[in-house]
């Protein structure tokens, strides 16, 4: 068996922990904000969408986690603009772009001579394998959006508490409510390298809503969410190199273990 | 002093599917006026309110806020609103009361900055003044209905608005805990001046503690409580001819004495 601590010493490794801490970091404080608007869905329908523009990454031949991010970008600003002009609901509008999305990138992947290693590792995750480049497509991305929810962090709790009230108080709702948009987004383009396409909605979720059942403040509640999704990201990381193990499977079922935990013990205190 | 009018609505007519609710409305409320609205269920008051706030389109008519046509005001800082649903928020909402209540200092002029310790400061004075000092940690959604009520009065006077718009702010609540919920409203109009329009059930409340009285049942009828007649006459429009509000003169008693402590 690998000794755990060696295995600090190696950069793949570092870049793992550091990759993966910081995505789960954005995902715990973006997802609350989902969880609360009650769109849970937009995880999965953007992860989705993402989907169309890996495929188009891998077609073109153009880094998949940068075409990704501009189709799940164009794809919430879509899904926001079919809310508005009436020609969908929220969660209709979800599934219609989800269907765009992964339709587009199925055509697209059979028209680049089908499915392949790089693909999988988009699918399901490949913590190991995070280079500098990703690194710093993660970290910058990351910073980004810690600066625009540190900065409309008051008003984003506004408009996510009650709208009405925040369009009186002079709030831009509608504005605030694509930009957040955008940023769940970008989360989940962020954090497809952690644990893959198809988990990375729990991953947006499930440390909010483990959070969220200790009822605390928001502050706290925060906080807490990003301590579950640090040390599901953690665990997962060095399960998967001592044990050789996939990652991305046991960070999600790290966070299904909190969530269950924190569930009983709430049952019983 | 002459007191300026803040609201004045004229001819204001307002549909909902289709529906005509509120047929020609014209009143106006003067500076630091205690208005109670009243009509039955149904009748149209929260329509007529939230068209007076400009946030239902009207069929015809004009609304102004201090002087300015609705359409064109842009001071929502003078203005809070306390809507009828408030209190139906998420029960599990991860926020405590006072952290609802600093949302309340969020103006146009601070959006992208933090609350200063000025703003802070006076989320714990008005913490203080509704009696809920004490609550200012818990989560809100453990709060009992009258403590809800006044924590959203709260977030909505630490905007230290001009008018202060409550929409039915006492529904299902015990009757000792509206007492002293009018009691607090009471002050905040007489101490600070604060111009309050309430949507209420309650017409004791509305008799013993308002100036004025706006009766809606499509038709609206506006009526000074010292005036006996009109005031009934008003009632009788928007409740039918056959109604009868029966006034004591002990009704009001010990209603306006200091406040107790909560």
């Amino acid at each position: 068996m690998t000794d755990p601590i060696s295995l600090l010493g190696y950069r793949f490794f570092q870049y793992a922990l550091l990759g993966g801490s910081v995505a789960a970091l954005v995902c715990a404080l973006i997802g609350l904000f989902v969880i609360l608007r009650k769109e849970s869905m937009i995880g999965d329908g953007v992860a989705h969408i993402s989907f169309g523009g890996i495929a188009l990454g891998l077609f073109l031949g153009v880094n998949p986690l940068l075409t990704a991010l501009v189709v799940a970008i164009l794809g919430v600003l879509a899904i926001g603009y079919m809310r508005r002009h009436g020609l969908a609901q929220s969660d209709s509008a979800i599934a219609v772009m989800l269907a765009v999305g992964f339709s587009t990138g199925l055509i697209l992947i059979s028209l680049a001579g089908g499915f392949n290693v790089d693909l999988f590792s988009f699918l399901f995750g490949s913590i190991l394998t995070i280079s500098t480049f990703d690194l710093t497509v993660i970290a910058g991305l990351s910073l980004v959006s810690l600066i625009v929810v540190g900065v409309f962090y008051k008003e984003l709790l506004s408009i996510t508490f009650d709208e009405e009230a925040s369009r009186l108080m002079g709030v831009p709702v509608g504005l605030l409510s694509n930009v957040f948009n955008v940023l769940v987004a970008v989360t989940i383009v962020l954090s497809i390298k952690v644990v893959g396409m198809i988990l990375v909605a729990a991953l947006l979720v499930l440390p909010g809503l483990t959070a969220l059942q200790l009822g605390m403040s928001f502050r706290d509640s925060v906080v807490a969410a990003i301590l579950f999704g640090i040390v599901s990201v953690v665990v997962g990381v060095f399960a998967s190199a001592v044990f050789n193990v996939a990652a991305s499977g046991v960070i999600i079922f790290t966070l299904v273990a909190f969530f269950l935990g924190v569930a009983a013990w709430r049952r019983v205190a | 002093m002459e007191k300026k009018p803040v609201i004045e609505v004229e001819g204001v007519s307002v549909s909902r599917s289709g529906t005509r609710v509120i047929e020609g409305a014209n009143f106006t409320v003067l500076q630091g006026e205690f208005v109670g609205v009243v009509g039955p269920n149904g009748g149209g008051k929260t329509t007529l309110i939230k068209a007076t706030l400009g946030l239902l389109p009207r069929d015809s008519g004009a609304v102004r806020l201090f002087g300015q046509p609705v359409e064109q005001f842009n001071n929502w800082k003078r203005i809070a609103y306390v809507g009828q649903d408030a209190v139906n928020f998420d029960q599990t909402f991860p926020l405590s009361v006072r952290e609802l209540v600093s949302l309340g200092r969020i103006q146009k002029e601070n959006l992208g900055h933090r609350l200063t310790g000025d703003d802070w400061r006076r989320v714990d004075e008005i913490l203080g003044f509704m009696g809920i000092r004490d609550l200012a940690e818990k989560r809100i959604g453990q709060l009992s209905g009258g403590q809800k009520q006044r924590v959203f009065v709260a977030k909505a006077m630490v905007r230290e608005p001009d008018i202060l718009f409550l929409d039915e702010p006492v529904a299902g609540v015990d009757a000792e805990t509206q007492e002293r919920f009018y009691m607090k409203l009471s002050n905040l109009n007489a101490q600070r001046g604060t111009t309050i329009i309430d949507v209420s059930h309650d017409l004791s409340a509305v008799f013993c503690r308002m100036s004025r009285v706006i009766c809606v049942n499509r038709e609206v009828n506006v009526a000074d409580i010292g005036d006996e007649m009109g005031f009934t006459k008003a009632l009788k429009k928007a409740y039918g001819e056959h109604f009868h509000f029966v006034f004591h003169e002990h009704m009001c008693e010990g209603l306006f004495e200091d406040d107790r402590p909560d």
